[in-house]
């Protein structure tokens, strides 16, 4: 079954594709959101004549704040999409990353406009800060669609709480992430708020229509994107379970069948967020990379059993049907802007590389593959590799621990000694946290651009 | 791989946004331009003032409202009333210099047509020229008030002491409420909330409230008035600035 992978015909058109760098759209994307907070601003800015005393300034402050605070939440759903510009351009690790942190900076802005507003309103009603309480309570029973905001808002401030680091790694990951998906629910509620009683929406029209697109907008992305789109993928592709192999003591590879799996145009190097429908297992999904490039008729992921689904994924019965999401990933060929292409891979990140040493269009001598694992047992794929790196005329190298367990030395010289023109390759990367970063620092010792070293990394 | 540093980044994005919030605070005027002028100049009778407008007749004539400071310069608006209607409407002065001259020939034009099709000082602001505007729309209104108050001194001998006070701006919790009243002959024959609440609940609020208001002020001739139920902020800041412009019409 694996030798068969190796030299599908899906594998033999993407070696056919021409090195053609894609600049991330990253600084542009930026870009785009400053300007649109800059709008945000002027929104503000132009419908204020003049602020009176300090009372004013207070209520300007929660405004200004409100404003900010309405549009990024607009972006902050919006990350997390699944556009296919953001996944598969950007990178989906990026992206979550970038999803964090404006989320964080997000309920700042909301807790800074709640106390603001209500200590401003308290001041404006002739009360002191010490009645914000009472004011709070005041605003929500007259003002319009200010029950909601509180509710919503007492939803984001949970969410928040539970997605602080500390907090979350002691959650299950399905329970946190469940709770996570009420955001949409937190938005929904604080939104009306926004129209009704913002003063800027009710002076501008033109910014009520701004707002209803911006809202509407994202609305649409999400149902598009994370609700019909793996629906569509889904009843085109109708996969299964085809087999499950034992490739080393605790890493299984899984094949799944399908309909016409070319047509999805998943490239090697890219995950889907997998999730098989056996009883345990139905309500969670997982990424994992594909480890072989896709065939018209075959899929197939490795995986390390390390957590409780991963473990599981061994006793997964052929048949059973899988409902992927994908894909996403930008660790593909695209990233490339060099002929020659160095792979890391460190333990079971073997899994995209092994795609990408497959597929990675090149002469013989071009690719180069550097596999680090505890043990020559632990070298999963590796008869494949093997074989690969026959056909290809490309390079394997691994590097264990010694006998007595010793690490290995990975160090800008020993690179340098191993691969002498090692400045002069990209560098795809995936391993474990602490690996990626050692590697990192020894390739940029070697004389390897930061902007030639890809890598995905999920740590927040 | 770049190490990052979540507490600096962290610092950095609070003190970036406390700085840009408390700088477009500081940027902002601290009295609206319009606001300070009607609680400041609006107390002297507007028809005693200029010697030119005083005299105009309302037929067919011109009338000049009194100039308008604005924090671009003075706005002075010339009337050309014809049969009771206001015919031309021209800015004999208005903001001059940089900007200015570019933001004036803009929103002149288009303010001067609006009086005309509106035939009241009740126009909307041209954007972008929000102070010129401000000011135009005083000028405007100091215009019709001369013209109408020359066109009573024909009818009537009360009508000749009319003058039109503004009050001082009463902050409520959901806008400010701006009171002008026309007094003759010691009463109050006019009531009208030149600002009040705007924006979502209040929109309603306000167009409820306000002509009761209005309608109370001049029945009552005194701020004594019942608040309007619903609209209890409103009514509270409708009273304050009826005050004042009270006090200001007797001092």
């Amino acid at each position: 079954m694996t030798t068969t992978l190796a030299g599908g015909r899906a594998a033999r058109r993407q070696t056919m594709r021409r090195i053609r760098p894609r600049r991330s759209p990253a600084v542009p994307l930026l870009l785009a959101v400053g300007a649109g907070a800059v709008a945000v601003l002027w929104l503000w800015w132009s419908n204020t004549p003049s602020i009176a005393d300090t009372t004013g300034k207070i209520v300007a402050a929660g405004r200004i704040t409100g404003l900010l605070a309405g549009y990024l939440m607009a972006l902050v759903v919006l990350q997390m999409a699944r556009v296919p510009a953001l996944e598969r351009r950007v990178g989906s690790d990026r992206v979550a990353r970038w999803h964090a942190m404006s989320g964080r900076y997000t309920v700042s802005l909301v807790i800074a406009h709640v106390f603001l507003t209500m200590w401003g309103y308290a001041l404006q009603a002739g009360k002191s800060l010490g009645d914000i309480v009472d004011q709070t309570v005041t605003s929500i029973n007259t003002l319009p669609d200010m029950g909601k905001a509180a509710i919503g808002t007492g939803l984001l401030l949970v969410i928040a709480f539970i997605s602080v680091g500390a907090i979350r790694r002691r959650l299950p990951y399905d329970g946190w992430y469940h709770v996570h998906l009420l955001t949409y629910a937190a938005v929904y509620l604080t939104f009306w708020h926004q129209i009704t009683t913002g003063n800027e929406f009710a002076v501008e029209p033109s910014a009520k229509t701004f707002w209803y697109g911006l809202y509407g907008g994202v609305t649409a992305m999400v149902l598009w994107y994370r609700i019909l789109t793996p629906i569509r993928l889904n009843l085109r592709h109708r996969m299964r379970v085809e087999a499950v192999i034992e490739e080393t003591p605790g890493i299984v590879s899984v094949l799944i069948r399908g309909r016409r799996l070319h047509r999805i145009g998943a490239e090697a190097g890219q995950f889907f967020r997998w999730r098989f429908l056996a009883p345990g297992m139905r309500f969670s999904s997982h990424p994992y990379s594909l480890s072989a490039a896709p065939r018209p008729d075959l899929l197939r992921i490795t995986v390390k059993a390390i957590g409780d689904h991963s473990s599981r994924l061994r006793e997964l019965e052929p048949g059973t049907r899988v409902w992927a999401e994908g894909p996403y990933g930008a660790l593909t060929a695209q990233r490339r802007s060099r002929g020659k292409v160095l792979l890391v891979a460190g333990g079971v990140g073997i899994t995209p590389m092994r795609a990408l040493f497959e597929t990675l269009p090149g002469a013989a001598g071009d690719i180069t593959l550097l596999y680090r694992a505890n043990s020559t047992q632990d070298l999963a794929l590796w008869d494949e590799l093997a074989k690969i790196a026959d056909e290809r005329g490309a390079r394997l190298m691994y590097a264990v621990n010694s006998p007595d367990g010793e690490r290995p030395d990975i160090s800008a010289e020993s690179l340098k000694r191993k691969i002498p023109d090692v400045d002069k390759h990209d560098v795809f990367m995936c391993g474990p946290p602490g690996f990626a970063q050692q590697v990192y620092e020894a390739l940029r010792g070697a004389g390897v651009p930061a902007r030639r070293i890809h890598h995905e990394s999920f740590e927040m | 791989m770049r190490k990052s540093h979540p507490v600096r980044r962290a610092v950095l994005a609070t003190a970036a946004t406390v700085s840009g919030i408390v700088l477009l605070l500081s940027l902002k005027p601290a009295s609206d331009p319009g606001a300070a002028e009607a609680a400041g100049g609006a107390a002297p009778p507007a028809a005693a003032q200029s010697p030119q407008g005083g005299s105009q007749p309302i037929g067919d004539g011109t009338v000049t409202g009194d100039a308008a400071r604005t924090q671009y310069g003075p706005v002075q608006v010339r009337l050309t009333v014809s049969g009771g209607k206001i015919t031309k409407a021209e800015a004999i002065q208005a903001p001059k210099g940089g900007q200015s001259d570019q933001v004036t020939s803009d929103a002149v034009p288009k303010l001067n047509q609006a009086a005309i099709e509106a035939q009241s000082a009740d126009i909307d602001a041209v954007s972008g020229a929000t102070y010129t505007s401000t000011g135009y729309k005083k000028s405007l209104q100091s215009a019709l008030d001369k013209a109408r108050s020359a066109a009573g001194g024909g009818g009537g001998e009360a009508q000749a002491q009319a003058k039109t006070v503004t009050g001082d701006v009463a902050d409520t919790q959901y806008g400010p409420v701006q009171v002008r009243i026309t007094v003759a002959g010691g009463k109050i024959t006019k009531a009208e909330a030149v600002q009040a609440p705007k924006g979502g609940q209040s929109d309603q609020v306000t167009s409820d409230a306000v002509p009761k208001l209005n309608q109370a002020a001049v029945t009552a001739g005194s701020a004594d008035i019942d608040a309007v139920s619903g609209a209890t902020y409103t009514s509270a800041g409708y009273k304050k600035s009826l005050q004042s412009a009270l006090d200001k019409a007797r001092g």
